[in-house]
């Protein structure tokens, strides 16, 4: 068992590199993640302090930086080079938590729309900016999680391996969004549970998942709104294994 | 490539600057959350800043067959919205005057009439400005989203607001910057030639509502249609910076009428009362052939003869300046 995962992850590596243009040795390698039993429930490991997740180990899982969408545009530094990631399995919920260094704290509250149409009002809601992003999580796992299977591709599966992704943003909150490959994402219109705090520059966002089998591969993403992220321009973790 | 393309010619020879257009689209379209500042029309003074400010010069179209984006324009370039204060004045019973807050430094239409000069002459026009529904829309290369496309039965190009995420790389790629993202809904939006209206027949509102008659619409490919005639038989219209490579829809025919001060009867091209280099860098150096061509047509009319380039021009009725094909599109398309 152990070998066949490390195989496929090193081919779902070797097809990262290459479709991306960059060497395998710059590639944070995956690795397995233990999950926690734990006696909280996840209403508390979702929004209660630090206190339920202290028993939980963390991992520190290396991110990737995918390259310029454009010839002309400045290859981004890695300015968040890691993710620590605990896991936690309660009440047939996976919840999974990740916490990431990020100095810029790039959210707003969105101005309230009123309920009533537009055309009724004198005054509508501004656009105050057209030009700020913001920061964003996501973890992503096969839509039907086979052990020992291949893994989907790394960028938004595959159509033989559709993946979901949750996707949590600091401003406009969670979506649940599915995929067959690149370019193929859709917001399915449902929300999950996810709860985030940003406190001395560190991100912490716990998303609420449901249960998955041991064997299942899963990755993370973040997104640093102020680097002009968004879409596949962002960090990203080669696929890990849940334990 | 779409089987037909609605295409839109405006003689800035009669246009007025007076933004009826401008209303009329925004009364239409972009009276909505999220979309004050969006102007898919709007009329610019030329020489000037346009909008949003230098559009014509951060970038963006295509270059050696590579996508040019350019940054993202800021609320700085389009213009903050400011209020007044009515209410210390009308109903606090103070005597301060109504500033309007927060000050105001852009906007649309801002450096109106301002213009620029030739020699010690002042010297402006208009240009009216929508989404130039490309045959090469740099914005829909750019979208990773596929949310743009081009209607096959028309060529008008659209977002798909379902498929749209909002990434903004489209704003970049538009070398006309006429694409607007709304930060309510976290989509981008833009000109859709008023699609629904042409379906039912209806000519485009910012058409429809011209004093200045100086909108021509209909199919490029309708040997019929008045700007086939404009563009392709007559060739006294052009794009805006053609060298951006997306191969515009909407085509403009050049100011080049009424002749300097004390210069009647000489050729416009010999002193004239716009800079020519001006012309060129809007319209590319084929703008002189168009002026040699309009003007040859003005000199027919003039020594009693008829022009049809002129007559049609002149578009008395709506029926001269439009020519909208919703059955053709629907059983070719």
């Amino acid at each position: 068992m152990r070998t066949r995962q490390l195989m496929i992850l090193g081919s779902g590596l070797l097809a990262c590199a290459g479709m991306w243009g960059q060497t395998a040795a710059t590639m944070a390698a995956g690795q397995t993640l233990s999950v926690a039993a734990s006696s909280f429930p996840a209403d508390n490991l979702l929004n209660g302090g630090p206190a339920a997740w202290n028993q939980v180990a963390v991992k520190h899982v290396g991110l990737n930086r995918t390259p310029p969408l454009y010839d002309t545009d400045e290859p981004a530094a890695l300015e968040i080079p890691v993710v620590d990631v605990r896991l936690a399995r309660t009440g047939g919920k996976l919840l999974v938590q990740l916490n990431w260094h990020d100095p810029t704290h790039d959210a707003i509250t969105l101005p309230e729309v009123p309920k009533t149409p537009p055309e009724t009002r004198f005054l509508k809601v501004p656009t105050e900016a057209d030009d700020r992003f913001f920061d964003a999580a996501a973890v992503m796992f096969p839509t039907k999680p086979e052990a020992g299977a291949m893994t989907p591709s790394l960028q938004m599966g595959d159509a033989e391996h559709p993946v979901e992704i949750y996707y949590w943003n600091a401003t406009r909150g969670a979506m649940l969004m599915q995929a067959q490959g690149r370019g193929t994402t859709r917001r399915t219109g449902q929300s999950f549970p996810a709860n985030a705090s940003y406190q001395n520059g560190q991100w912490s966002v716990t998303f609420e998942l449901p249960d998955l089998p041991p064997g299942t591969p899963v990755a993370f993403a973040v997104w640093n709104g102020s680097q002009k992220d968004r879409d596949g321009r962002k960090y990203f973790s080669v696929w890990q294994v849940l334990e | 490539m779409s089987k037909h393309q609605y295409a839109m010619v405006m003689d800035l020879n009669k246009c007025l600057g007076c933004q009826t257009c401008t209303i009329a689209c925004k009364k239409l379209w972009t009276d909505r959350d999220g979309t004050g500042y969006m102007y898919w029309n709007n009329v610019e003074t030329r020489p000037g800043l346009g909008y949003p400010r230098q559009w014509d010069r951060i970038g963006g179209g295509w270059k050696d067959g590579l996508l040019q984006p350019s940054p993202l324009p800021t609320m700085e370039d389009y213009g903050y919205a400011w209020e007044y204060d009515y209410e210390q004045r009308l109903f606090e019973g103070k005597r301060k005057p109504v500033m309007p807050s927060p000050e105001p430094k852009s906007g649309v239409n801002w450096d109106e009439d301002v213009g620029g000069m030739n020699g010690e002459e002042n010297y402006f026009f208009y240009v009216p400005r929508i989404c130039n529904h490309c045959t090469y829309p740099a914005c829909l290369e750019a979208c990773p989203r596929k949310a743009i496309y081009k209607r096959e039965e028309d060529g008008i190009v659209v977002i798909d607001q379902d498929r749209c995420q909002g990434y903004r790389y489209c704003i970049k790629a538009c070398p006309y910057k006429k694409i607007y993202f709304n930060e309510v809904t976290g989509k981008s939006e833009k000109c859709i030639f008023c699609y629904p209206r042409l379906e039912k027949g209806e000519v485009n509102a910012c058409a429809a509502q011209c004093p200045g008659r100086l909108r021509f619409v209909g199919l490029l490919d309708d040997p019929e249609s008045p700007v086939h005639k404009l563009v392709l038989v007559h060739k006294i219209a052009l794009p805006l910076f053609p060298e951006k490579g997306t191969q515009p829809n909407v085509f403009y025919v050049p100011p080049f009428n009424p002749p300097k001060r004390d210069n009647y009867g000489k050729s416009i091209l010999e002193d004239a009362r716009l800079p020519l280099d001006y012309l060129v860098y809007l319209f590319g150096p084929d703008v002189k052939n168009v002026i040699t061509r309009l003007e040859a047509e003005l000199k027919r009319a003039q020594a009693g003869g008829r022009s049809e380039v002129l007559q049609l021009l002149i578009g008395r009725d709506a029926e001269t300046r439009y020519r909208i094909r919703p059955q053709l599109v629907q059983i070719q398309g």
